[in-house]
């Protein structure tokens, strides 16, 4: 493991150490571009760590043999990109219904279908909280730096422990290749299994050691038995799954906001929300809001200072977290809602804004 | 000991009747009450297994091992 | 280890329609695991969906329902992070070899030490007996009400060619054998696999003449050839694929291995060229 100190990684690498950082000891994985230097970086480190690293056959498998790894109480994630992710929504939604806490690092690309599979997109937001079918919820974190792409992955193996839930990174093709100094702490808190009581939260047994545990994606009431035509029992464990989530929002959500007092917010996340940097250093009547935690979204946060102010919704997507910025907005008083969409692989840039403002 | 019919469990497929070397099951022609024509032990004293002891070993228990429902058991009275 | 130990008491009776096979392979699971004297608390069941999904759910010990497909692959992520445990998949043919067909080839070419149990039941019994990649030519199906005109799948075969350590196919009618079949694979090392011919009398049988669960386990039996009077010849009339479009079974064990499981092939392996 990486020892603390200062350290020059991109991406891809960053998030390979922290997740073994965080207690990861079982990668499967399938390889995509642009994610597959952390899954080669995967394959090497593993074995030295006395984890476990297997190539799948597909992102099908992938996700379903970290799944199965983490029901025995290991530490599991995937790595993936657009079009592995899709193929991963299903068994996302079983990680839900299961409660399986497992690590996804999505690392977007121009989409939809192959898309530019070397360039970078944010077209994964919804997909990563809507994607499977059913009621359920993700914890999705979106990392703009190398350095944050790596706290942020040890965050969400700390987030997937504590809430029983699967827990996506989405980094992205620029984020990934990008080589940045990053800064090692003496000592990360690391949350195992069962350590942190939240409510609403059963505590989580694994398989393998007597339980008897019974595991299912139907509908099933405390014991695992399946009971599928029961208004009741189906109504109160998808209202909780939901719940245990949304009902967290504050201890989950993870915003920065920068001049938070003036008349116009940038909202904006991931890469795209560098370009607001120069803006606001200079110009103190325009704030940022940027959330590290893109699911749940951080109302919480959100609404204490978005009331009567001028909004920017800055993505690399056409359709994506404007959607609920401006519902939220609207919902806490936003007066104005601004969105610039910039896709096909360019980075936007301080002028992007600058046009609008 | 012979096989038993437990009524709660069979659901009258009639599967041991059909595999039963020695013919100790017949059809039966009772309704039971989860609704199935359950099958009946009709010829105890034929089956392998009558002169073993309550508990012991049965010789032959193709009847147990096919019924879907484990409604057979091996007893004495 | 009385039968109400292996199977939850609370959930008996089960939920298969009367005269399913299911409850014999369940019996015969049973009799395998109490006559080996296995841990059931070191074992644990993996299933897809489909009615042969269900079984693990009854079985008093750890198991893990997974989506449509992907139990290989669940089961795999088990095996690989607790080598200790004994991990069985028990899926029916439209799971296993439909939806996941590509899962159950790779986790039998890499050999992980899993032990399939495959019910093959020659259609889709739980969504209301469609065509499945193991219905026989011919056959009438709800997809197929002129008649099945596909070659099916030969499972067993199938996986036996892909590298298998032990490879075997037994049907309902023959229970005594399959406990021995069940025995032979959790005593196997490497990826093991069984294929049970099963008789579906609601779904299947009632569409081909075979609506009495007495009449369909007949057919199965009929149908159901011992390997050992089987000669291969590749220019037969009656080789695999034809026999498998007839639903003719060859049953049996079809191959022995000693090839080294994931994991634990440590030697360089030798690889022979043909020979000239």
């Amino acid at each position: 493991m990486l020892t603390p100190g200062r350290y020059f990684l991109a991406g891809n690498i960053a998030a390979a150490e922290a997740a073994l950082i965080a207690g990861c000891r079982f990668y499967a994985g399938y390889p995509i571009t642009p994610s597959s230097e952390l899954m080669e970086h995967m394959a090497k480190r593993m074995p030295e760590e006395n984890g476990v690293f297997i190539q799948m056959e597909d992102e099908l498998s992938a996700i379903s043999a970290i799944i199965g790894a983490a029901w025995t109480g290991k530490k599991a994630m995937t790595a993936t990109s657009g079009p592995g992710f899709s193929l991963m929504q299903e068994n996302i939604g079983y990680a839900a219904m299961t409660e399986t806490p497992i690590v996804i690092v999505d690392v977007m690309r121009g989409g939809p279908s192959t898309g530019q599979p070397t360039i970078v997109a944010q077209g994964d937001v919804l997909q990563s909280r809507f994607g499977s079918h059913g009621d359920y919820e993700t914890i999705v974190l979106a990392p703009n730096s190398v350095q944050e792409l790596f706290d942020l992955t040890i965050r969400a193996f700390n987030l997937a422990s504590i809430f029983r839930n699967p827990v996506i990174v989405l980094s992205d093709a620029e984020l990934a290749h990008m080589v940045e100094k990053i800064e090692v702490a003496q000592k990360y808190d690391i949350v195992e299994f069962n350590q942190v009581e939240v409510d609403l939260v059963p505590s989580f047994v694994p398989l393998g050691y007597g339980f008897k545990v019974a595991v299912t994606g139907l509908t099933h009431n405390f014991k695992g038995y399946p009971i599928t035509n029961d208004v009741k029992v189906h109504r109160e464990l998808v209202t909780r799954l939901v719940d245990k989530i949304i009902k967290n929002e504050p201890t989950i959500s993870d915003v920065e906001i920068i001049n938070p007092e003036a008349e116009t917010i940038i909202v904006s996340y991931g890469i795209s929300s560098r370009a607001a940097y120069p803006i606001i250093k200079d110009n103190k009547d325009v704030g940022l809001f940027r959330p590290r935690t893109l699911w749940p979204f951080p109302e919480s946060k959100f609404k204490e200072i978005v009331k009567g102010k001028r909004v920017i919704i800055l993505e690399m997507n056409l359709r994506g977290y404007a959607i609920e910025v401006e519902r939220v907005g609207r919902k806490y008083g936003g007066k104005d809602f601004e969105t610039i969409h910039i896709i096909g692989g360019e980075v936007p840039k301080p002028s992007h804004i600058e046009e609008v403002l | 000991m012979y096989p038993i019919i437990n009524k709660d469990y069979c659901k009258g497929c009639n599967l041991c009747v059909e595999v039963c070397p020695k013919r100790v099951f017949e059809k039966g022609m009772e309704i039971t009450h989860r609704g199935y024509y359950a099958a009946v032990v009709k010829y105890k004293e034929q089956c392998t297994n009558f002169k073993i002891p309550n508990g012991g070993k049965p010789l032959c228990e193709i009847c147990w091992l096919t019924c879907p429902e484990h409604a057979i058991e091996f007893k004495e009275d | 280890m009385e039968f109400f130990d292996f199977y939850r008491k609370d959930r008996w009776p089960h939920q298969f329609c009367p005269g399913c096979g299911l409850g014999t392979i369940m019996n015969c699971l049973y009799k395998a695991f109490n006559d080996l004297n296995i841990d059931i608390d070191k074992t644990v069941f993996v299933s897809g969906i489909g009615c042969t999904g269900r079984v693990p759910g009854y079985i008093n010990a750890d198991s893990l329902h997974t989506t449509h497909g992907r139990a290989i692959a669940f089961a795999t992520g088990i095996k690989l992070s607790r080598p200790d445990l004994n991990v069985i998949v028990i899926s029916g043919d439209g799971d296993l070899f439909a939806i996941g067909g590509n899962h159950i080839i790779h986790a039998a070419r890499r050999n992980i030490d899993l032990k399939v149990i495959a019910v093959n039941n020659a259609n889709y019994g739980l969504t209301g007996g469609q065509m499945a990649p193991t219905t026989p030519y011919n056959m009438i199906t709800t997809t197929t009400p002129y008649g099945q005109r596909e070659y099916p799948f030969a499972l067993a075969e199938l996986i036996a060619a892909a590298g298998a350590n032990y490879v075997a196919r037994w049907t309902t009618a023959h229970p005594n054998q399959l406990v021995k079949s069940i025995k032979e694979a959790m005593q196997t090392k490497g990826f093991s696999f069984i294929e049970v011919i099963s008789q579906c009398p609601v779904n299947f049988g009632r569409r081909n003449k075979m609506g009495d669960p007495v009449f369909h386990l007949r057919w199965i039996k009929d149908h159901s050839v011992p390997i050992s009077k089987m000669t291969f010849d590749i220019n037969s009339p009656y080789d695999i694929v034809d026999l498998n479009t007839k639903g003719i079974y060859i049953i049996g064990d079809l191959v022995k291995r000693n090839r080294s499981p994931y994991g634990e092939i440590e030697k360089e392996i030798e690889v022979k060229g043909p020979q000239e």
